[in-house]
């Protein structure tokens, strides 16, 4: 049997998430059997991306009207390929935040996915959104939540001991809502808490100055080895303003860490095992949920599990169903 | 069930709530229902509504005192339409309000709030000759910031997908979900429609026409200004933790076309000294709206300046060649 061909195009090797959800994927020893996979880097909104000697080609892509006539071209250029979508970016409270005219983004959207085979989302909560908004037929929709190497995170032991470190991890940016955090943290009196804050970004200066003044916040810069990070820290919180699925809570959960999250987006799709919703861009009920945490001293009600791992195979299926363009997504074993 | 619900919310406006209510039975989109909900009136509100509770088409809901917001969301957790509309029970909506807006959101099922421009109508119902004429397409959240197109609180008619976007439950309510801030007084409708905005993926659009005729009550628009700064100033606040980089963009332009809004209040209500000093407050701020509305803005200013030297004859003049300096 010969392998089914499949290029991934990447516009922005820098986002965390997707790169490190490409390389496991590409990484499946499931998958190497019958697919060959390759990852090719192109420059944003390119219009030049041409033809592309593959079965099944997947776009990582942010889509914009820069980027629609390279997504056309892309599409007339290789008729015969599968074409497949992930959306990594967009979602229900992005565009609530972020687009001004939304009618007409809408219609972009509408376009751009139109040009796909499949549309894969990464959350249910982002795929509920799609289908909401009509901006993917839905028999073109999928849902295949991010995954990537564990491993480290479920080797940590940790200490039981009352909570007083507070961990957020991720880009020092908007999105993540750190601000919330910092302003909801100050409003805590624990002198013995801390928040320690792991990632660089845009936002470093800003966020700096909120925390200008109180000295149980660090700035740790970018945690080269996240599993030293999950080691320091008794729960994370998780603000963010958007999210299309929130590896970090993924992450936090393999480590057996209880995250605090907002409910929001991909978010949504991650509550409960560990994972309790707090609120959406309120520091007020931030400050209060953080409080509780410190002051009770219990986790118990987050009902920490770490997750199980039998995730993982259906990440691979699930991949592979989308590879073979199988209607009904079976099962890896049945599509094998 | 019907498809477009209207709410009316009622408090001590007996007599005015009979041409509102006539105004709404008289829809040529027939296919609705009307709650008015009486939010504690001490006057005979209950009375007139319950008359007309005898047309099947009309509900009353009777509540203790809660406030305009309080009154509406008791109205939206009774409505049954897939659409729902609000009409203040001083107010009128023109005869073809609700099929425009129907037809509007039927053709548009990205837009969660559809509203109209609005003619201006004096204490006896008769009309000022003064309109809102906002701007209708490609409307942002920083055009609702700052000039706040819908204008006021009968004139827009929602999807019921959008309400329940924006509604949510406080732990002090025991009932029904608020889609309205009750903590508010006034602002109400900006806070919802800021919010409606910037945390839902709802279009905001409106249709043509002065559909709704918007009633200007004489009575207490004087020295409440500085309580409708302050209920402003909390809107800002409580929403800026969404979105700071767009308060940080269009706060001080939006915070000096309210103080312009409130200047003109307080030349209607012919208060030459807060007048000037709103009008001086919003300069501080920004001069953008001097070259975005630039004859507006300096009318403002003169109007403010000639009351505070010399006195309300020459408004009292103006205002009789030209009513509708109250419009916004």
């Amino acid at each position: 049997m010969t392998k089914i061909k499949v290029v991934h195009l990447v516009d922005d090797t820098t986002a965390g998430g997707v790169m490190r959800t490409l390389d496991y994927l590409t990484g499946r020893p499931e998958l190497t059997g019958c697919v060959e996979q390759s990852v090719h880097a192109i420059n944003r909104g390119s219009l030049t991306i041409g033809r592309i000697d593959a079965d099944v080609i997947v776009s990582h892509l942010t889509v914009s009207w820069r980027g629609l006539p390279g997504l056309v071209a892309l599409r007339a250029m290789n008729a015969s390929a599968r074409l497949v979508h992930v959306e990594h970016s967009y979602t229900r409270a992005f565009t609530a935040l972020n687009v001004a005219r939304k009618s007409r983004f809408f219609a972009l959207l509408r376009v751009a996915y139109s040009l796909f085979d499949t549309v894969v989302s990464v959350s249910h909560a982002q795929a509920d959104w799609l289908r909401a908004r009509s901006l993917v037929s839905t028999d073109a929709l999928r849902v295949i939540q991010p995954q990537v190497e564990l491993g480290a995170l479920t080797k940590i032991v940790r200490p039981t001991r009352k909570p007083r470190v507070i961990g957020a991890i991720g880009r020092l940016e908007r999105q993540k809502g750190f601000d919330i955090l910092i302003d909801a943290f100050r409003l805590c009196p624990s002198p013995d808490a801390r928040l320690l804050i792991f990632g660089q970004g845009s936002e470093k200066a800003r966020l700096e100055e909120l925390s200008a003044g109180d000295p149980r916040i660090e700035f740790r810069g970018h945690a080269e080895d996240p599993a030293q990070a999950y080691r320091e820290v008794d729960f994370v919180a998780v603000p963010s303003r958007w999210e299309a699925f929130g590896l970090v809570v993924r992450e936090a959960k393999a480590a057996g860490v209880p995250v605090l999250l907002a409910p929001v987006d991909g978010l949504l799709d991650q509550v409960g095992d560990g994972a309790k919703p707090v609120a959406y861009c309120d520091t007020k009920r931030w400050a209060n949920a953080l409080e509780d945490v410190l002051r009770l001293g219990d986790l118990s009600t987050f009902a920490t599990e770490r997750a199980a791992t039998e995730e993982e195979s259906d990440f691979a299926a699930d991949w592979h169903a989308v590879f073979l363009g199988d209607d009904m997504a079976p099962s890896y074993q049945d599509a094998a | 069930m019907p498809r477009a619900s209207i709410v009316v919310p009622a408090y001590n406006s007996a007599d005015t709530l009979p041409a509102t209510l006539d105004s709404l039975l008289a829809q040529s989109f027939s296919d609705f229902e009307i709650i008015v909900v009486n939010d504690g009136s001490t006057d005979e509100t209950g009375a007139v509504a319950a008359a007309y509770a005898t047309d099947p088409r009309v509900n009353v809901v009777s509540q203790a005192n809660r406030g305009l917001a309080g009154a509406r969301n008791t109205g939206i957790a009774a409505a049954r339409g897939e659409y729902i509309g609000f009409c203040d029970a001083d107010d009128l909506w023109a005869r073809e309000k609700l099929a425009a807006h129907v037809e509007h959101l039927d053709q548009n099922t990205d837009i969660g709030l559809s509203y109209s421009g609005s003619r201006l109508i004096d204490e006896e119902g008769l009309p000022m000759g003064a309109a809102q004429r906002p701007r209708l397409k490609g409307v942002t959240g920083a055009h609702i910031f700052k000039r706040n197109p819908i204008g006021n609180g009968s004139a827009a008619v929602m999807r019921r997908a959008a309400l329940r976007d924006l509604a949510y439950r406080p732990r002090s309510e025991p009932s029904r979900d608020w889609v309205f801030d009750e903590t508010f007084r006034q602002s109400e409708d900006i806070e919802c429609w800021l919010r409606l905005a910037l945390t839902t993926d709802w279009q905001i659009e409106g249709v043509g026409g002065s559909l709704t005729m918007y009633r200007i009550n004489g009575n207490g628009l004087s020295a409440n200004t500085d309580r409708q700064l302050a209920a402003w100033e909390r809107v800002v606040s409580k929403l800026r933790p969404l979105n700071p980089e767009f308060f940080m963009r269009h706060e001080a332009t939006a915070r000096a076309y309210q103080l312009r809004y409130l200047a003109r209040r307080a030349v209607s209500a012919l208060d030459g000294d807060a007048a000037w000093a709103m009008v001086r407050h919003a300069m501080y701020h920004s001069l953008v709206p001097i070259i975005e509305e630039p004859i507006k803005t300096v009318t403002t200013i003169a109007a403010a300046a000639l009351l505070r030297a010399i006195g309300p004859s020459p408004i009292n003049y103006a205002v009789r060649l030209r009513a509708g300096i109250a419009s916004r």
